[in-house]
């Protein structure tokens, strides 16, 4: 065997398994077989290709934000009906801090919380009857991604991974962009029982994003050489193995990770994105976090094939959870409304909001009633979510709580609802993709869930 | 009724519908027994002579309360609203009616609410018969039954607890008596299910286990071994053949990571390779199962089925510092070979069986194991962690997945939800260690590992070194008082000082410890059984069950006078000799290590969703062999790996790969990856940082600083080079080395590992530090132990793939080192550093290759 100056890898590697043992096509098929990330076809035609998925940890309040209660001005200090939240007590009621003005042409209301998002509107669909089964953030963070608000089981991200497969083998197909972690932590960006290569790859913004892509071995040349003689070994090996197909997908894990180094670098890497860019996500160029940075990665990422990116605003101890002072709600919204109406403003103008559905939701909403001297308590019972792009009517709201925000008043839909309605947009339907784990076949939305209609385009 | 795999008759039908009614006291006309107005005179309600306050055969606590004002929602007539506005109030209010002929009877409850809301739980009998219910507001009243009862040494007792309640009155039917027709349609709906239960005993797995016939075969020279003629048969019959043995280093190399998850040494290969002996291979197979690293591995292949963490899975993850007691002494009863129906029942019953030892309680850390959930005490979720204990318990012991019947009848197994309710009631009754949870921060119920009759002695000596350390503490504290006021010049002596007291006072604490506690579990003061709670709600009570077996295995009824959990009892039904699971369930879990694939390869999973035996009579023969020899697992190892089979080369045979695609049939060895704690334990061995003294108690904080929320929850990763079986475990994450290399699930049951492949596990073995570190310091150690890069590179094969190299290897490393060097030197790598460098670039490769990490 010869070993040349490895001038480039692939052509290194061609020469030395050059008249090896090596069958012609085998090449190919290596990069053909064992990979479960192959795009897969839909059970039914979808326009959304890519999601991505906002998650506002803590509990964003729905009759501060998304949800306007004329009445629950009037009754400010009283005391009738629910107050609502984990006390199950009558409570003060405590009206909402943020006037609301109609947004876009379509004139769906916001409060004065969303400035910018209000613009981008006519692209969005509220809802306002989101439902979950549980008061504690742990148990509806994990709800809102598994679908199971106590046990472990795959997240949405996942199971789009699963279902869909990426469209870029280069990088990872769930890509999850979280400076910290949420309630209930890794566990809903995990894989679970599903095969490891669905599982969310953490990105944390800063010099590293993703864990060991930097080469270690200087210089880079070096890594190359080594990759070329690992391979002809491999080569041999497989050979002596008649194609085992593993040993195959082995090898070819290799050459991705290889090419990840650069590619998924690239991703990160702003410099080419212009000035006019930067100020639409209400970035400073150079800057390497921020909400901004998140909602410029996700663009960028599904840009390059990667199917469902989640992006994580707040974490387990810094949130929307606004106990003592909802005038507290208004530095969270500060930090993501500009980043987020820049995020749906890029992707309309490229083209791409067609076909990418943008998800924006938190755990559960917050009480009508007061908590503390002027904040509001957790209430799974009614809370707002919203979709935009990939095949969702724009500029509607979708279901209703009653005048005090306490209750769903009309269209309810439970979180199993809610995921049946995301994968029904991606082309999938949600009682047939399933996995088969312990003896049972296991769904997103366990036995229930039922596709919203009405808010599909 | 879809409980058995059974076409049943419109009449049978109507039968059983028949009997469930009749069962649940719906059937028939109940008859007025006797009814009390608690707190006020007799009257006549509904047209049945009610008694007052002071009837006799009653007995009553709580305080007598009354406002006749109050208006009542809904309005009802002037004597039923003067008798519900008087009443007995209280936290805990009891209602007993004594004397009762035995029977059956239903019970009602009528209650109202004086003021705010409250939360009540009502029980009959000491069973919940409602376990959440509000009491409405101002007014509100409501007649809550009927409760089906039973009276208990003739006593029906009413009792509410939780909140503050208003009890008014209470009545009691007779429940009714079944009528000739009606028992005719209980015979006939108890034979149909008789007929149906012996249908499910059919399927296979629940067929009696009975030593099958060796079959016979027409090369009978291959192998006089019953394993091997089986295996022969079933290739003879599709027209194939076994293939070639294995060469020597390979089944070295095969032999050693099966039993110890490391690789054999260059010494250990030449002495096999040399040895010409008939019993070489006996021979390396009983050293191997002799060393303690044999432990390491196979307890791990136990903590995977047992969803093994140290830390309980509520919302803030509470660190359990006692787990590892429980993770040591599955290692230990591996090495010692206890035999595996002790292993069961200790597990089970340890804390219960006759002989007190310390491992015997410690072993029940199994049970205690099972997770937590939630973050609240006040609505703590109980009925979750036994839901979690009986969902690994079926796949562990039986491969059975019953929590299946927790909701309803099991949809393809014959269990239903009576027979889960029977075993619920038995860990109902036992007492769960509390490991912590947001609102109550601080550990209680574990168990002491000291034997009861010494407990008060060593608990009063307790008393008193704590009070010593607390007055030690003291001291250290105001020393540090000191220390914080002195002046700079004197600052240094002062602050030795305070340095060792502080040392003297840890050790103190260590040395002075009377006892240890282990998380381990204990009985319950009030044992009992349960009711069935209706599609798993514990809000929704249906009839009560005896602690009972699963009916299919015989459904053996916990005796009339046990006092205790029955967890006795259950390990006894489980190792009964009529139950053919647990010896067929571990035997296939024992095939599926050595071979990689059960012959039932879902090996939790033995029910009609999992997937038959390929080798039926194998797997029986095994399970007898296992059953009738001690339960001995070593005895297993030896009766696998001594097979022809297993010494098979994994070189696959072209016929076999048209015939049998999937190498169901072995006519050669399965080639398999190394596992994730294979893999990070080679790295070290080879390495040499590899840590092989007895592990300790993970360094957690201690408990008196534990302060978890779900907002805050315990994280944490503590390096050691340790092998990978001590790492601590999160049940809510997994170690960042064991997430990418399909480590087992700490949340559930994992029977088999999966073996993914992907990018994140190429960029691990491009780029993690840990890599880079193993590859820098095994390479340092070629290159001290060996003069040339010819020996070195021997040696680097001999230790990383466990054969010689190859004369072309040879070559091929040499020009590659000569390659990087030439690179290395142009790059200006200064010349100290060259060599090693040099060589790290060839061990990374090394550590890249297939060779590696598969076993051929």
């Amino acid at each position: 065997m010869n070993f040349p100056a490895p001038l480039h890898r692939r052509a290194a590697i061609r020469s030395m398994v050059g008249g090896s043992l090596l069958l012609p096509g085998l090449l190919s098929q290596l990069l053909a077989e064992g990979d479960d990330l192959a795009p897969k076809s839909a059970h039914q035609p979808g326009k959304a290709k890519r999601v991505i998925f906002i998650f506002s940890n803590g509990g964003v309040s729905h009759m501060d934000t998304f949800d306007p209660k004329p009445e629950l001005f009037k009754a400010d200090g009283k005391k009738t009906g629910i107050g609502g939240g984990l006390s199950r007590e009558q409570r003060v009621l405590l009206k909402p801090g943020w006037e609301f003005r109609p947004g876009g042409t379509c004139g769906t209301p916001v409060s004065d919380l969303f400035p910018n998002l209000r613009e981008c509107m006519d692209d969005i669909c509220v809802i306002r009857s989101m439902q979950g089964e549980d008061n504690e953030h742990y148990n509806a963070t994990l709800g809102i991604h598994t679908g199971s608000f106590f046990f472990s089981r795959p997240g949405i991200g996942s199971w789009v991974s699963y279902g869909l497969g990426t469209l870029n083998s280069n990088l990872p197909s769930f890509v999850v962009l979280a400076p910290s972690l949420p309630y209930a932590g890794l566990q809903i960006f995990n894989n679970d029982f599903l095969p490891a290569y669905h599982q969310g790859v953490r990105v944390i913004p800063g010099a590293e994003p993703i864990a060991n892509l930097d080469r270690r071995t200087q210089p880079a040349t070096l890594q190359e050489m080594e990759l070329g003689l690992a391979e002809a070994f491999n080569r041999q090996h497989l050979a002596a193995r008649r194609g085992d197909s593993e040993l195959a997908a082995r090898i070819h894990s290799f050459e991705t990770a290889f090419h990840m180094q650069t590619e998924a670098r690239e991703v990160f890497d702003f410099s080419k994105e212009d000035d006019e860019t930067h100020a639409l996500y209400g970035m400073t160029r150079g800057q390497q976090d921020g909400f901004g940075w998140q909602c410029l990665a996700a663009r960028r990422l599904v840009e390059r094939g990667v199917r469902f990116v989640e992006l994580v605003d707040g974490n387990s101890s810094v949130n929307w959870d606004q106990h003592g002072d909802m005038a507290e709600h208004s530095v969270h919204a500060k930090n993501i409304d500009k980043p987020i109406s820049g995020l749906l403003r890029d992707l309309k103008r490229r083209g791409m909001l067609e076909d990418t559905l943008v998800v924006w939701t938190t755990e559960f909403g917050r009480t009508p009633g007061v908590d503390g001297d002027k904040g509001r308590g957790h209430h799974s019972a009614c809370f707002s979510s919203w979709l935009a792009g990939g095949g969702v009517k724009g500029g509607i709201t979708y279901g209703s709580t009653d005048e005090l925000a306490a209750s769903v008043a009309t269209n309810k839909v439970h979180v199993h609802d809610f995921h049946a309605t995301i994968l029904h947009l991606l082309g999938m339907n949600h009682e047939k993709l399933t996995y088969r784990h312990g003896g049972r076949d296991y769904r997103l939305t366990d036995v229930f869930g039922e596709v919203v209609h009405p808010i599909i385009a | 009724m879809a409980l058995f795999p059974h076409r049943f008759t419109a009449f049978q039908l109507r039968s059983a519908a028949w009997l469930l009614g009749l069962l649940t006291g719906q059937a028939g006309e109940p008859k007025f027994y006797r009814a009390v107005n608690l707190h006020g005179p007799a009257a006549m309600l509904d047209g049945n002579a009610w008694e007052g306050e002071g009837a006799a055969k009653l007995e009553t606590k709580g305080q007598p309360f009354e406002n006749q004002e109050t208006p009542l929602h809904p309005e009802t007539d002037a004597i039923r609203s003067q008798m519900l506005r008087s009443s007995l109030i209280g936290q805990e209010v009891d209602v007993t009616f004594t004397d009762m002929p035995d029977g059956k009877y239903l019970v009602y409850l009528h209650l109202w609410e004086d003021n705010d809301e409250e939360h009540l739980k009502l029980l009959v009998n000491d069973a919940v018969v409602v376990a959440d219910f509000p009491s409405g507001h101002h007014g509100d009243w409501k007649k809550l039954g009927p409760w089906s009862a039973q009276p208990a040494a003739g006593k029906i007792t009413v009792s509410s607890r939780g909140g503050t309640a208003n009890l008014s009155g209470v009545e009691i039917w007779s429940a009714p008596e079944p009528t000739p027709e009606e028992l005719q349609a209980l015979a006939a709906a108890k034979l149909v299910k008789e007929q149906s239960l012996a249908k499910a005993r059919e399927w296979w797995s629940l067929r009696p286990l009975t030593r099958p016939e060796i079959p016979s075969v027409q090369d009978a020279a291959w192998s006089d071994q019953p394993l091997d003629r089986f295996i022969l048969a079933k290739l003879e019959a599709q027209g194939l053949r076994p293939g070639p043995p294995a060469e020597r280093p390979a089944l070295l190399r095969r032999a050693t990571y099966d039993l110890t998850g490391l690789p054999p040494t260059p010494e250990e290969l030449q002495a096999f390779v040399d040895d010409a002996t008939p019993d070489a291979f006996a021979k390396v197979v009983d050293r191997l199962l002799a060393s303690p690293r044999y432990g390491e591995r196979w307890g791990r292949h136990w903590l995977d089925v047992v969803r093994y963490a140290d830390s309980a899975g509520d919302n803030s993850d509470f660190p359990i510092p006692q787990m590892h007691l429980y993770r040591d002494w599955v290692i230990a009863a591996f090495n010692q070979d206890l035999p595996y129906d002790q292993f069961v029942r200790q597990q089970l019953a340890g804390d219960l069986l006759p002989e007190w030892k310390p491992e015997h309680l410690i072993a029940t850390g199994y049970l205690a194991n099972a997770r937590r959930f939630g973050s609240r005490v006040d609505d703590y979720p109980t009925h979750l962690t036994i839901e979690d204990t009986l969902d690994n318990f079926g796949r562990a012991f039986l491969g059975l997945t019953i929590n299946c019947a927790r909701c309803h009848d099991h949809k393809f197994d014959p269990i239903s939800t009576e027979d889960y309710y029977a075993l619920y009631g038995i860990f109902n009754s036992t007492r769960y260690p509390w490991p912590g949870i947001e609102l109550e921060q601080r550990q209680r119920d574990l168990v002491p590992l000291v034997p009861p009759d010494q407990f008060a002695e060593a608990d009063q000596r307790k008393k008193e070194n704590e009070a010593n350390i607390a007055k030690l503490d003291e001291g250290v504290k105001r020393l540090k008082e000191v220390l914080d006021k002195t002046p700079e010049a004197l600052k240094a002596t002062v602050e030795k000082a305070f340095h060792e007291a502080e040392k003297i006072v840890g050790d103190e604490k260590v040395k002075t410890q009377p006892y240890q506690l282990a998380y381990a579990m204990s009985e319950q003061p009030n044992p009992g059984d349960v009711n069935v709670q209706l599609k798993g709600n514990p809000a929704q009570i249906g009839a009560r069950v005896r602690r009972h077996f699963l009916t299919v295995l015989g459904g053996t009824e916990l005796p009339a006078e046990e006092r205790g959990s029955g967890r006795l009892q259950l390990a006894d039904w489980v190792l009964d000799a009529s139950n053919p699971l647990p010896a067929r369930v571990m035997a296939n879990r024992l095939w599926l290590h050595h071979f990689g694939k059960g012959l039932v390869p879902t090996a939790n999973d033995f029910g009609k969703h999992g997937k038959p035996p390929t080798h039926p009579e194998l797997l029986d023969w095994l399970a007898v062999n296992f059953r009738e020899g001690g339960w001995s697992i070593k005895a297993m190892h030896r009766t696998l790996m001594l097979s022809r089979t297993y010494q098979l080369s994994s070189t696959r045979l072209p016929e076999a790969e048209v015939k049998d695609t999937n190498n169901e049939l072995l006519s050669s060895f399965p080639r398999r990856r190394l596992q994730g704690e294979e893999l990070r334990d080679t790295l070290l061995t080879l390495s040499g940082a590899l840590d092989l003294s007895p592990p300790g108690p993970h360094p957690f904080p201690p408990q008196s600083e534990w302060k978890f929320t779900q907002h805050n929850p315990f994280k944490a990763v503590y390096e050691t080079n340790q092998r990978s079986v001590y790492l601590m475990t999160q049940r809510t994450q997994r170690h960042p080395f064991l997430a990418i290399f399909d480590g087992a699930d700490p949340s559930v049951s994992t029977p088999q590992r999966p073996t993914s492949t992907t990018p994140l596990q190429a960029l691990f073995l491009l780029n993690d530090p840990f890599l880079h570190e193993q590859s820098r310091r095994f390479a340092e150690r070629l290159l001290n132990e060996f003069p040339t890069d010819s020996d070195r590179l021997q040696r680097l094969y001999q230790l990383a793939l466990s054969r010689p190299a190859q004369l072309d290897e040879i070559d091929a490393g040499r020009q590659f080192l000569g390659q990087v060097r030439e690179k290395l030197t142009a790059e200006n790598t200064p010349a100290d550093q060259l060599e090693s460098a040099t060589w790290q670039a060839l061990v990374r490769v090394t550590f890249r290759l297939n060779e590696f990490v598969y076993l051929d």
